[in-house]
Parts: C-alpha cells; sequence; structure tokens
C-alpha cells in the first residue's frame, strides 16, 4: 500500500499491460494508420513523379511526414475515451502519481501504435526507392522520433480532453511542438546522403526526446487535474 | 468524523455550495438527496478531490485532507455513474487493473470472490461492451468488496442503486451492512427514497442544506 518506487513500477507496468490488451482488441485502428501513412505516400510519389533524382532529395522528409500526418488523428482517442468512461477519476483516487500513470500511456501508446507503423515502414521505402544504406538509421530515428511523438501526442491529447472540437485543435497546437523532432530526424539521412556523421543529429534527437521525456507527464497531469475538475 | 467548514465550491463561474458546513459521522450512512442539479454529484467529487475548494477546510479524523491528499485517497473508494470500465476488457480484466491501480495486489481468488459478492462471476470473461448497464453497475460495484480486506475506511457512492434489479440491491445492502458494521463511512447520493430501511442520515440539499435526522 505504500507509493514506494517497486509499486509505481509495478503500476507502470499494469497499465502498459492494460492498455497493450485495449489496443489488441481494437487493431483496425492500427490498420487504418498504416493504411492512411501508405495513401499519404502513395499521394507523394504520383505527385513527384518519375524523376528520381527529385525522390531521392526528399524521401526520408516524407516518410517523416507520413508518419507525423498519420498518427495525429489517433493522438486524441488514446485519452478521451479514458475520460469518457470515467477510468481518469479512478485513477485520482490512486495513491500512485498520475504523472507515472501518463507515463505509461505514452510508453504503450509507442510500443502499441508507433512501433509496429515504424516497422510497417520499409515496404514504402522501396515505393520511394530509399538507399539500403540509410534503412537502418531511417528505423532508429523514427524509433526515438516516435516516442517524442508519443510524448508530444500525449501534452496534446490532454490539452483538447473533452473539448468538442479537439480534433481540429489538436494538429495546430502540437506540430509546432514536433518541428525540431522533423528537423533532426531528417537530418540524419540527410547526413547520410553526404556521407557525412550523421550522429550529431542523432544526439540533438535524444535530447530533444529526453527534454519531452521530463516535461510532458507533468504538463500533461495538470491539464487533466483541469479537465476532471470542470 | 468527516468535517467540511465554510466551503465554497464554484463549477465554471456558478458557485454550487458558499459557506457550506456538515460532518459526517464515522460508521454512518449518509444518503444524500436533492433534485436534480442542487449539487450531489458536486459535493461527492468535492469531497473525493476531483473539484479544487474555492474556499473553507475538510478534515478527516482532525487532518486536513486538502494537504495530505495521498493518505485520503488510499482509505476511499469513488463509483459514480460512469463506473470506469474500459469497454474493451472483460468484467475479470477490469477489476484486476482497477486494484492495482489501487496499488494493491491481490490473488486470482479474492478477484473471483469479489465477482461473487454481487453475483458476477459468471460473466467474469464477458466483455464490458457486451454487458447491459445493470451489469457495469455490478461490475463496478465489486470493487467494494476490497474494502474489507485492504483497510478502505470511506465510500462514496452516486446513484449506485441506478440500474440495479431487486436481487442486485438486497446484495449491495450486504455490502453496505457488513461495511457499517467494520466502522465503514458510507455518504451516497440517491433518488430512490425507500433505498433504505435502518437508520441513516439525510442530507438534503434542498433544504437550506441542512442536515436532519430522520
Amino acid at each position: 500500500m505504500s507509493s514506494n518506487g517497486s509499486s509505481w513500477l509495478f503500476v507502470l507496468v499494469t497499465h502498459i499491460k492494460r492498455d497493450f490488451l485495449i489496443n489488441l482488441r481494437s487493431l483496425t485502428d492500427l490498420v487504418a494508420i498504416i493504411s492512411f501513412m501508405l495513401l499519404i505516400i502513395i499521394l507523394f510519389t504520383f505527385g513527384i513523379g518519375p524523376i528520381k533524382e527529385s525522390l531521392d532529395i526528399i524521401s526520408s522528409a516524407i516518410i517523416w511526414v507520413g508518419l507525423i500526418l498519420a498518427l495525429i488523428p489517433s493522438l486524441e482517442k488514446t485519452l478521451n475515451k479514458d475520460l469518457e468512461n470515467g477510468w481518469f477519476d479512478q485513477l485520482l483516487t490512486s495513491p500512485i502519481p498520475l504523472e507515472i500513470i501518463l507515463l505509461s500511456k505514452s510508453i504503450s501508446y509507442w510500443l502499441m501504435v508507433i512501433i509496429p507503423l515504424i516497422l510497417s515502414t520499409p515496404i514504402f521505402f522501396i515505393l520511394l526507392d530509399i538507399d539500403l544504406k540509410q534503412t537502418p538509421w531511417l528505423l532508429t530515428s523514427m524509433t526515438i522520433g516516435g516516442l517524442a511523438i508519443s510524448l508530444v501526442g500525449l501534452i496534446g491529447a490532454s490539452l483538447v480532453l473533452g473539448a468538442k472540437r479537439g480534433n481540429i485543435l489538436l494538429p495546430i497546437l502540437i506540430i509546432p511542438l514536433m518541428i525540431p523532432i522533423l528537423i533532426f530526424g531528417v537530418g540524419i539521412n540527410e547526413a547520410i546522403k553526404m556521407d557525412e556523421e550523421p550522429i550529431n543529429n542523432l544526439l540533438l534527437l535524444i535530447a530533444f526526446t529526453l527534454i519531452y521525456l521530463v516535461i510532458s507527464p507533468f504538463i500533461s497531469a495538470l491539464l487533466i487535474r483541469i479537465a476532471i475538475a470542470r | 468524523m468527516l468535517n467540511l467548514n465554510n466551503l465554497t465550491i464554484k463549477r465554471g463561474n456558478n458557485v454550487v455550495f458558499s459557506d457550506f458546513n456538515t460532518s459526517f459521522k464515522t460508521s454512518n450512512l449518509t444518503v444524500v438527496i436533492g433534485k436534480n442539479g442542487s449539487g450531489k454529484t458536486t459535493l461527492l467529487r468535492t469531497i473525493a478531490g476531483f473539484i479544487p475548494i474555492e474556499n473553507g477546510h475538510m478534515s478527516f479524523k482532525k487532518v486536513d485532507m486538502t494537504i495530505n491528499k495521498n493518505l485520503w485517497v488510499e482509505k476511499l473508494i469513488y463509483i459514480d455513474t460512469k463506473n470506469g470500465l474500459s469497454q474493451d476488457l472483460t468484467v475479470l480484466e477490469n477489476l484486476a487493473t482497477w486494484v492495482q491501480m489501487k496499488g494493491w495486489s491481490t490473488s486470482r481468488d479474492n478477484l473471483i470472490k469479489a465477482l461473487r459478492s454481487v453475483e458476477m462471476e459468471k460473466y467474469s470473461n464477458v466483455y464490458i461492451s457486451q454487458c447491459s448497464e445493470g451489469l457495469k453497475k455490478r461490475a463496478a460495484l465489486a470493487r467494494l468488496y476490497f474494502s474489507f480486506i485492504f483497510g478502505v475506511e470511506f465510500w462514496l457512492l452516486d446513484e449506485p442503486s441506478n440500474d440495479l434489479d431487486k436481487k442486485s440491491i438486497i446484495l449491495f445492502k450486504e455490502l453496505v451492512t457488513n461495511f457499517l458494521k467494520i466502522n465503514g463511512t458510507i455518504i451516497l447520493t440517491t433518488h430512490d427514497t425507500n433505498l433504505f430501511k435502518s437508520k441513516y442520515e439525510v442530507l438534503d440539499l434542498d433544504l437550506l442544506k441542512e442536515k436532519i435526522i430522520i
């Protein structure tokens, strides 16, 4: 019953498990996200046309933009369901800080939605004719950046929690926070294309992810308490 | 004893309670009644600590609970009309996550016993999305069983008897009686004035927010 470190970890794992089961039972959501990303990339490839040089210049940027755009519509749902069914009220009667629980939500969204999406991207690499040399770097950077996207999404989702037009408001609010992730994520692959060291961009991407990791559970918990008090 | 002193509660710009005073005795059942919109739910949510207090004090056993919030929440179970059940989980999974969320660890046996206390045992593997409103309510009320294991002292129940059939109401009343026996305190809201026949206190929010004893 004491709220020491081990019981926090226990609750963290419990919640990841809970979200895993919920996500597993709504797999169609994941399929929708993957097909949305596929559509974005198909549209880009047709828009650019058959010129290989122009595709080479922007291919990694398309993948990143596709990743962010495909994820945005699903972000709002992650928290809204739990507000509507009253789960957040129950969470406030837990001795474990809400911040820990929200962190677990971000981690489980990353594990259960973003990583499967990233694992499906190699199909898109073929469409965009991305170099084999770039593939591991692109996957690594998207995995790290994916956690940052999930954390930023947490802030956004709690900001629009209970709002009527949340799905329109949310992208406007969080896209500015996604820009650093996009710049350094794409930067890694730009460096590789020019035969430079990608490590600087990678470190900056990790740095931003860590900053979001520290601040987003706190901001989000604050916003949720306000939403529940309404 | 839970004391509310000079409480002012606002929701948005509406003042729901101003200079509100009342107390709830330990091992007592208090039924909060009042017409729609009289602030029954607001009162319960304030006591649970969801709604910040604009002004005044709330103390339990002489300890200010707005400061010692963690000590307070460990002692209480709050169930409202929304139940807090995930649609995509089964009855048993919902109960298990709830218990773990409370920071408690329990065996599968105890979970089944809890479901048995509200006769939900045979629905343990049914998804909440397939349950009727009454079954959902019973799945939520199964949590009350853990009060007897983990020393919960306080129940805040918002319209617990809604959607329940006669048999389930009897089971619910049994839980209430047992909880009062172990010195538990209950505050519940209802529109059904004939719900309890034994002695209990009534807090009628319409009657100048005063307390009377039947």
